[in-house]
């Protein structure tokens, strides 16, 4: 009984190295990849989206024009809607 | 990426913006360098600010003008108490414009400076890029750290026509590969980030087989102090012309940092990427590479 015991210890940790040892070799896997796609997903609820920003300051500047409001301007080094 | 998660995260400030205001997002390092109508607008309104070396130094911050130009206030303290300081400015600005509101005519776009308004290759693709760190950041200090150890980083990646020919065919062009890892393997949530010099890419072995992308790349500075080390993994559709899905992620780990992306966390950390097809729906879609920035042919090259 108690061989057998061991036996299956071993076994299994063979087989648990062995699987170790292939998701290494096989990388990411379908998995990991929908798990990643996911954690990376923007927030389209977030406030700063809710904002009408124009990335044009002449295209804001005619709407200004045309609906007689002021132009406020979030100016960044790169850009605030993108890599900053 | 801090004002996102703070000013613009205010319930007053984005109503503001959103009825009072017409808002513009834009990145200085163009506008107050460009030879045309839309350079010479933003110098303007700048001009009457307290940033205004035009050739040497920054002049980012936040701006309102009248919608003839006429400067209402600079603001660039984002520490406690920012979002307060910002609602009185904004609300004096209103009544301030209120006073001087007149008859304004439109400013025609004219000639562009070719330069500083890069578009998207004609039959191109463009991907929406997504970064983040997955772990390892000591606990934040204050909630400003927090929003940084959080921050999802943003991008595009532009894909020529060539290419975006060769990929609906099956095909992995080398040019792609190295301007993928190049430009866009970077870490960005902190900030703009350092790219990747041609002989920092130590190793680059990507293939594309059945639509399935797989790759693993090595990048690292001279000194080793800032490197990626990543895999890739990903599928692609076509309808033989046209790619209709490009969807990728890379992960491995990253150590480093560069001018503008301090603290990271310690020693090595987990950095993810996503790509996707942008379908043009948000408006940051049609934003240039960072990587472009001030030279788009070296993007290309």
């Amino acid at each position: 009984m108690k061989f057998r015991k061991l036996s299956l210890a071993v076994v299994c940790l063979i087989g648990c190295f062995s699987l170790t040892a292939e998701s290494s070799r096989a990388g990411l896997n379908q998995s990991d990849f929908e798990t990643l796609r996911e954690s990376l997903k923007p927030d389209t609820s977030e406030s700063w989206r809710q904002i009408p920003w124009r990335i044009s300051l002449l295209e804001g500047q005619r709407v200004a024009a045309a609906e007689g409001k002021p132009i406020f301007i979030w100016a960044m080094d790169g850009h605030p809607l993108g890599c900053t | 990426m801090l004002d996102r998660a703070s000013t613009f995260a205010d319930p007053t400030i984005v109503e503001l913006l959103k009825t009072k205001f017409v808002p513009v997002a834009i990145d200085q390092a163009y506008q107050r360098r460009q030879k045309d109508a839309e350079g010479e607008f933003y110098r303007k309104i700048a001009l009457q600010g307290p940033r205004h070396d035009f050739e040497g130094s920054t002049t980012q911050g936040f701006y309102a003008s009248t919608n003839s130009g006429k400067f209402l206030f600079y603001n660039n303290n984002r520490g406690p108490g920012g979002e307060e300081r910002l609602i009185d400015e904004l609300n004096k600005a209103l009544a301030a414009a209120a006073t001087l509101r007149k008859e304004v005519a439109p400013i025609a776009d004219g000639k562009l400076d070719k330069k500083y308004n890069p578009r998207s290759p004609e039959g191109g693709l463009v991907l929406r890029a997504h970064s983040k760190v997955l772990h390892g950041y000591d606990p934040p200090k204050d909630r400003f750290q927090k929003i940084f150890q959080e921050g999802l980083g943003r991008d595009n990646f532009w894909i020529t026509a060539a290419e975006h020919k060769a990929l609906a065919k099956g095909e992995l062009p080398e040019s792609l590969k190295l301007r993928l890892v190049r430009y866009h393997f970077v870490d960005n949530t902190r900030g703009e980030p350092p790219m990747w010099d041609r002989d920092e890419v130590r190793s680059l072995a990507m293939t594309l087989n059945n639509g399935e992308l797989r790759g693993t790349v090595s990048l690292s500075t001279a000194d080793g102090k800032r490197s990626y080390e990543a895999e890739v993994l990903g599928y692609l559709e076509s309808d033989g012309e046209k790619v209709t899905r490009m969807d990728m992620v890379v992960r491995g780990l990253f150590e480093g940092h560069g001018t503008y992306t301090k603290n990271p966390p310690p020693g090595k950390f987990p950095l993810a990427i996503s790509f996707t097809i942008a379908d043009g729906s948000d408006t940051a879609d049609a934003i240039p590479p960072q990587g472009s920035r001030g030279w788009v042919e070296g993007y290309f090259e």
